[in-house]
């Protein structure tokens, strides 16, 4: 007799795979081009405007699903994701993105958002590099405004064109928006959650701090 | 002290109940503390940053298996159960810390309690190992009187 909790399983599977193919189908195919609008401010965010490490034309894409507070994503971030940048993303046979889920904290949610300001002057991945060496305990303040501020300026980005940003806070939409993307469309329910998608749309979901070899296997096998 | 252990495991189903309850609670705690993976490939890995945490588990699921195989012991002998509660309330608290992170359990909290489930979910993660060690403790001293109740109430003479 068929177990119905393995059916109900199996149907989320399905929606999974068949959303993450239907997203990245577009993504991949019409990079530029594809625009989804955002419920707030009329303004137009897209996943496209997620900032891409490698290739834009490499044959896998590996989503990442994080928060910058949390310990396992730093985890992830001190001994894994080296080696595939190593491997796979300065061969440009895979490229990075990285899907904000701010959930821990509002330091999570200031402290994504000053990555997309750091990317206004050409700085997302080195911000990015900077949030998750000097992450601290969750909530105790290491990812205050003033403290993002100053990372900012040790990065040498323009102190006062990154505060106005933040000050405005002009990129919240594209904040809620990715958090919305990571938990409907991704489906993640925790950080760091992953999603490595090949052109022709076939994926493979790793959920936690996995080592390098689970991604050498699941890379390998969508090459 | 020797002597009690002998007495209790001299007779193997309360080693079988001990084995029963380290495994019963090491591979759920490696799980949820993201140390054993299943999906997609089953995959185990231990971080240098993560070693103590994992020692901690190791140490918890030993104490704990101690502590209420030798408990089931003394209940089935003297009919008391007042240090089973003890060492079930430490075994809870320690499994209790480290599960908390970002993973489901916390995401759930979280979303469910907002802020209150967030610093809860922080603080179980930031004392992850103070939380443990006090676990630790108290079953180690759970043992220690489980012991020395044992070779006085039963009359182990040493």
């Amino acid at each position: 007799m068929a177990n119905p909790k393995k059916i109900a399983v199996g149907v989320v599977a399905v929606i999974l795979v068949a959303a993450v193919t239907i997203s990245f189908s577009s993504y991949m195919s019409d990079f530029d081009n594809v625009q989804r609008s955002s419920q707030d401010e009329g303004k137009t965010i897209a996943l496209t405007d997620v900032p891409v490490l490698g290739s834009q034309t490499a044959t896998v894409t590996i989503v990442e699903i994080g928060d910058y507070q949390c310990p396992a994503c730093k985890l992830w971030f001190d001994n894994t994701r080296q080696d595939i940048i190593e491997n796979y993303i300065e061969t440009g046979k895979a490229n990075l993105v990285f899907i904000d889920m701010p959930f821990i904290g509002a330091d999570s949610i200031s402290a994504a958002e000053a990555t997309y300001c750091a990317n206004d002057q050409g700085m997302y991945w080195e911000y990015h590099a900077s949030l998750y060496q000097l992450q601290q305990h969750e909530n105790d303040g290491w990812a205050n405004i003033d403290r993002l501020t100053a990372i900012a300026f040790n990065l040498g980005l323009e102190t006062e064109q990154f505060s106005e940003c933040m000050n405005s806070k002009k990129y919240f939409s594209q904040i809620s928006f990715n958090k919305q993307k990571a938990s409907t469309d991704f489906g993640a329910n925790s950080t760091p959650t992953f999603i490595i998608v090949n052109t022709s749309g076939t994926a493979e979901r790793i959920v936690g701090p996995h080592p390098y070899s689970t991604f050498e296997k699941a890379l390998d096998s969508l090459l | 002290m020797n002597n009690t252990f002998g007495t209790v495991y001299s007779n193997p189903s309360y080693i079988l109940i001990a084995i029963g309850i380290f495994f019963l609670l090491f591979f759920p705690l490696i799980t949820i503390s993201e140390f054993l993976f299943f999906e997609p490939f089953i995959a185990f890995s231990i971080y240098p940053e993560t070693t103590l945490s994992f020692l901690l588990i190791v140490i918890l699921s030993f104490f704990s298996a101690l502590a209420v195989s030798m408990n089931i012991y003394r209940v089935k002998l003297i009919k008391k159960t007042k240090k089973i509660g003890s060492s079930i309330i430490g075994t809870i608290i320690g499994a209790s810390a480290g599960a908390c992170s970002c993973g489901p359990i916390a995401f759930s909290i979280i979303t469910t309690f907002g802020t209150a489930g967030s610093i809860a979910s922080s603080f179980l993660s930031v004392y992850e190992i103070p939380i443990r060690l006090t676990s630790i403790g108290i079953l180690g001293i759970v043992i220690f009187v489980t012991t020395k109740s044992l070779s006085r109430e039963c009359k182990i003479n040493p």
